[in-house]
């Protein structure tokens, strides 16, 4: 006897997180506090430039003016959280060791370990497609694959903090220009404190020949990650680059405040993907990843395009914004997402399309799934600025609730400042059509195996949007959230 | 000599505050004990609240404090009015069979109205009057839908209430004849008027109402108005308001509906004239089977600001909702519309279905739209859609190519667009009448 749809969905809703481990490198890790020494620590550590802790700094003063006034942290979303105390958490963790391997024989098999057992080993990486992987764990980049055939083409692949070491001229220039520290307090708390991340430059009509990608992981009980990433795409070039996320089982909560910048040259294009799987907390919404991040790309040249796409199923609260400002003239912003929470997941995610040039084109797709006693709600703006003649822009948010306890929410925001501009929103919320699954029985598909099928074709359209290897485990991600126990 | 004393730099709150202080236990006696205990909590809420401050999110896009700076005169005391039915001719819609009630300066004004038959046990009157002799009734019903909870203007609105009109429908009867209220400001005076509305539809029982706001003066006024109705088991009301109070009028327009199970409410409402408007509808079905239809027009000219604020709450499961606002943006005009469906948990079986699309016609028109859906039920459909956009330059084309000038092509197709929001409107005189100040704006 097969068990009923709502059965299942109460078992899909219950089900634990399966990449729960915790990998013990011994690690390096500052005492917990927000205060000038960290921010010294931080940055002697990293044996950084003058400059670079000055700009720390001022960072730092601007978030602690922040921190002493609650009323200025961003609390508009529809998320509910106790107050985070910003003086309980360590601000910089990095391995004991820095290696720094040519081949991975040399890697701690610990971690090597660990990517196995979430099924993206390195070897396999590296075969598979040439995908070059810049691993970042617990701040401190300790593998980085494929540099010196990017080399070879003037693509710079790096940790944030060789860049600041190599390439400062670039990093000055660029940096905080997207997201500027005073953006808003998790940039601000991020640009004060952040440990490293990656850098990434392709040159004037370089198109990238493989996907760059990163694999973020918090491994480290109570620190922060605070990663920062830095990518710049030169006229007429083209590149790709994935982030996917999984997180250890942590019962206290996990604070992550990312800063993603993007800069696109005339005529450049930049596709960034993300897997977002952090740690979600356990079945009574304990622990669990603070998920606050500041993504946002700037098309600066005509003819440039940035597309965000992303697939959300971690984190206890997730708060994120990936934006475009589309500066340049026919450049063009994209934005696909699909999100889905469960147990007592939060999640209030969407986008910014700030129409400044002329001729300039957004579209937004977003699909929120919703199960368990979740919140999913999408926020997202449409600006179109008094001189962007003939902007367009094409939304579309839906919604699917699996399970009578759960919320989905829609809240767009559409400001028309030119009466040339053209925009159309849509949403809808739905449930799983009982003659949907009714027409799988008919078939002999169990109901089980039916709402695998309709959720993921209700998400098809953004996951097909991933670049191939990515969309793969995407696939089996969305499937393995959803069997639930059952699987 | 002495140097003068300071200006006093008064919030616009302490104005109010002051006024309540001063005028209670004389003008705002109120004549019953529960309307007077009604005043004093809604002041002491009104000064918790305050006006809303420019960052609020309900109010994001309409600064409301700026107009309210603006130093209008409170007047509590009746003043004779010297107008006579014939200066009423403009106000009129033309072939209207209808029971009409005319308030000026938000008070009743018995010889203006032309009232006429009502059917047994059916009262249509001034709030004032009412008060007195249906004591009762309003006692039961005033105060107890418009929710002061986190809005200012209702709280403000109830602690100053002294006139407006009061509606009473009994049970099973149906009104065959429209009331037509001519809300008219006749001012000399920036005045700030507060009328109240009450409409008690009991079971079984069916009214129209349509209100039209007008203007005798150039002068600035602020119209805080608060209209609550209640629609009984299987009752039918309808609330048409057409705005035309002119370029100098602002109002913020809270309409509070309560809905019993099956029954059916509709509201339409036309925005041709004003400077800032701001229309707040909330809509409560607390009963299964119930419809609600909201829908909107506006058309801004000059400096107009139109913002249309709507709260769609399905309480309660097997229910209909549908909102459509249309709006054609001119000149330097505002458009907001900022509507929110709510489902409760368990409120299963929900339909509801928001759009909101415009127009917006020159450079310095702008028009912000903010459709919201917030859902904590799971067998529901709920949709809304929003679209902002020039004409269609086919459409254009096409008319043009058949020999049709501009000029007209243009009235043609923005005529097409807003008489969308009109065939909802069920009474034909109505609409007809509404048809033609559409066919004078975009023809002249």
């Amino acid at each position: 006897m097969s068990q009923t749809g709502t059965d299942y969905l109460h078992a899909v809703a219950a089900s634990d997180y399966k990449y729960g481990f915790v990998t013990d490198i011994e690690a390096d890790t500052a005492p917990k506090g927000f205060n000038e020494d960290v921010i010294r620590l931080i940055s002697a550590k990293k044996e950084e430039p003058e400059w670079m802790l000055a700009w720390r700094l001022k960072a730092f003063r601007y978030a602690l003016s922040l921190i002493e006034d609650k009323s200025r942290y961003p609390r508009w979303a529809h998320l509910t959280y106790p107050d985070i105390d910003f003086q309980d958490i360590s601000y910089y963790s990095a391995p004991n060791k820095k290696p720094k391997y040519e081949s991975l024989d040399e890697v701690d098999p610990k971690l090597l370990e660990t990517f196995e057992r979430l099924g993206i080993s390195l070897e396999e990486q590296k075969r598979l497609a040439g995908v070059a992987v810049d691993v970042v764990m617990d701040s401190v980049s300790v593998h980085t694959t494929f540099k010196e055939q990017l080399a070879e083409l003037g693509i710079i692949f790096c940790s944030f903090g060789e860049a600041v070491q190599n390439h400062p001229e670039l990093v000055q220039k660029y940096m905080g220009s997207v997201v500027p520290y005073t953006d808003n307090f998790y940039a601000a708390l991020n640009s004060a404190v952040f440990s490293d991340g990656s850098f990434c430059y392709i040159p004037k009509g370089v198109r990238c020949p493989m996907e760059l990608s990163t694999y973020f992981r918090i491994n480290q009980a109570g620190t922060g990650q605070f990663e920062r990433t830095l990518i710049i795409a030169e006229e007429g070039s083209y590149v790709s680059y994935l982030e996917g996320c999984t997180a250890p089982m942590r019962d206290e909560n996990q604070l992550h405040a990312a800063v993603v910048e993007i800069i696109a040259h005339k005529d450049a294009e930049v596709k960034y993907s993300t897997i977002q799987n952090w740690y979600p907390g356990d079945a009574e919404g304990r622990g669990g990843v603070y998920n606050f991040v500041t993504k946002r790309g700037l098309c600066e040249g005509d003819g440039s395009k940035i597309s965000w796409t992303q697939l959300e199923t971690g984190s206890a609260i997730t708060w994120k914004y990936p934006s475009v400002i589309l500066k340049g003239d026919h450049s063009v912003g994209e934005f696909y997402s699909v999100a889905f929470t469960k147990g007592r997941q939060q999640a209030d995610t969407g986008t910014k399309m700030i129409h400044i040039g002329k001729h300039t084109k957004s579209t937004i797709i977003s699909k929120g799934i919703s199960a368990g006693q979740s919140q999913n709600s999408y926020r997202g703006l449409v600006k179109i600025n008094k001189n962007a003649h003939h902007a367009r822009n094409f939304s579309q948010c839906d919604s699917m609730l699996l399970g009578d306890r759960c919320g989905a929410h829609t809240f767009p925001y559409i400001e028309i400042n030119n009466h040339t501009a053209q925009v159309e929103h849509e949403a809808t919320t739905t449930k799983v059509g009982e003659d949907q699954i009714f027409y799988c029985n008919q078939r002999g598909i169990s109901e089980e195996d039916a709402i695998k099928l309709i959720v993921s074709g209700f998400a098809q359209e953004i996951l097909a949007k991933l670049p191939m290897e990515f969309a793969v485990e995407a696939r089996k991600l969305l499937s393995i959230e959803l069997e639930g126990s059952v699987g | 000599m002495q140097a003068p004393p300071a200006p006093i730099v008064a919030r616009p709150e302490d104005r109010f505050l002051t006024a309540f202080e001063l005028n209670e236990g004389h003008t705002l006696n109120g004549s019953n004990a529960r309307l007077h205990g009604l005043r004093k909590q809604a002041i002491a809420r009104f000064r918790e609240l305050g006006f809303p401050p420019p960052r609020t999110e309900a109010w994001k896009y309409t600064n409301i404090t700026r107009v309210l700076q603006h130093e209008y005169r409170l007047n509590l005391l009746p003043v004779e009015t010297r107008l006579t039915p014939d200066d009423l001719a403009p106000y009129r819609i033309p072939g209207l069979d209808a029971h009409t009630v005319v308030l000026v300066n938000g008070r009743f004004a018995a010889g203006l109205s032309d009232i006429g038959h009502l059917p047994d046990g059916a009262v249509v009157t001034g709030f004032a009057r009412a008060s007195e002799t249906h004591e009762d009734l309003v006692n039961r019903h005033f105060g107890a839908y418009a929710g002061d909870e986190q809005d200012p203007f209702t709280a403000l609105n109830t602690a100053f209430t002294l006139d407006g009109l009061f509606v009473y429908v009994p049970k099973g009867t149906r009104l065959r004849r429209p009331i037509h209220l001519i809300n008219l400001i006749q001012a000399e005076e920036d005045l700030f008027l507060q009328p109240r509305l009450l409409v008690v539809a009991e079971p079984g029982s069916q009214v129209q109402l349509i209100q039209t706001d007008a203007s005798r003066t150039a002068v600035p006024t602020f119209t805080n108005g608060v209209t609550e109705v209640f629609v009984g088991t299987g009752a039918h009301v309808r609330h048409y308001l057409v705005q035309d109070a002119g370029e100098a009028a602002s109002a913020v327009n809270t309409l509070s509906v309560y809905q019993e199970g099956g029954s059916t409410f509709t509201a339409a409402t036309t925005t041709l004239s004003g400077a800032t408007v701001r229309n707040n509808v909330y809509v409560l079905p607390n009963g299964e089977h119930c419809e609600s239809n909201l829908y909107g027009l506006f058309l801004g000219k000059n400096r107009m600001h139109v913002d249309n604020h709507t709260m769609m709450d399905h309480a309660r499961p097997h229910c209909v909702s549908n909102e459509l606002y249309k709006g054609i943006l001119d000149d330097a005009s505002t458009g907001v519309f900022n509507g929110k469906v709510l489902v409760r948990q368990d409120a299963q079986q929900i339909n509801a279905y928001q759009s909101n699309k415009s127009i917006v016609l020159s450079d310095a028109a702008q028009m912000y739209s903010k459709p919201e859906l917030e859902i904590y039920a799971d067998d529901v459909r709920c949709s809304h859609g929003a679209t902002s956009g020039q004409l269609d330059e086919e459409a254009m084309f096409y008319l043009r190519a058949r020999g049709i000038p501009p000029k007209e092509a243009r009235a043609m197709l923005l005529i097409a667009f807003a008489r969308d929001v009109l065939d909802t409107i069920e009474l034909d005189v109505l609409r007809t009448y509404l048809d033609e100040r559409l066919d004078a704006r975009f023809h002249s």
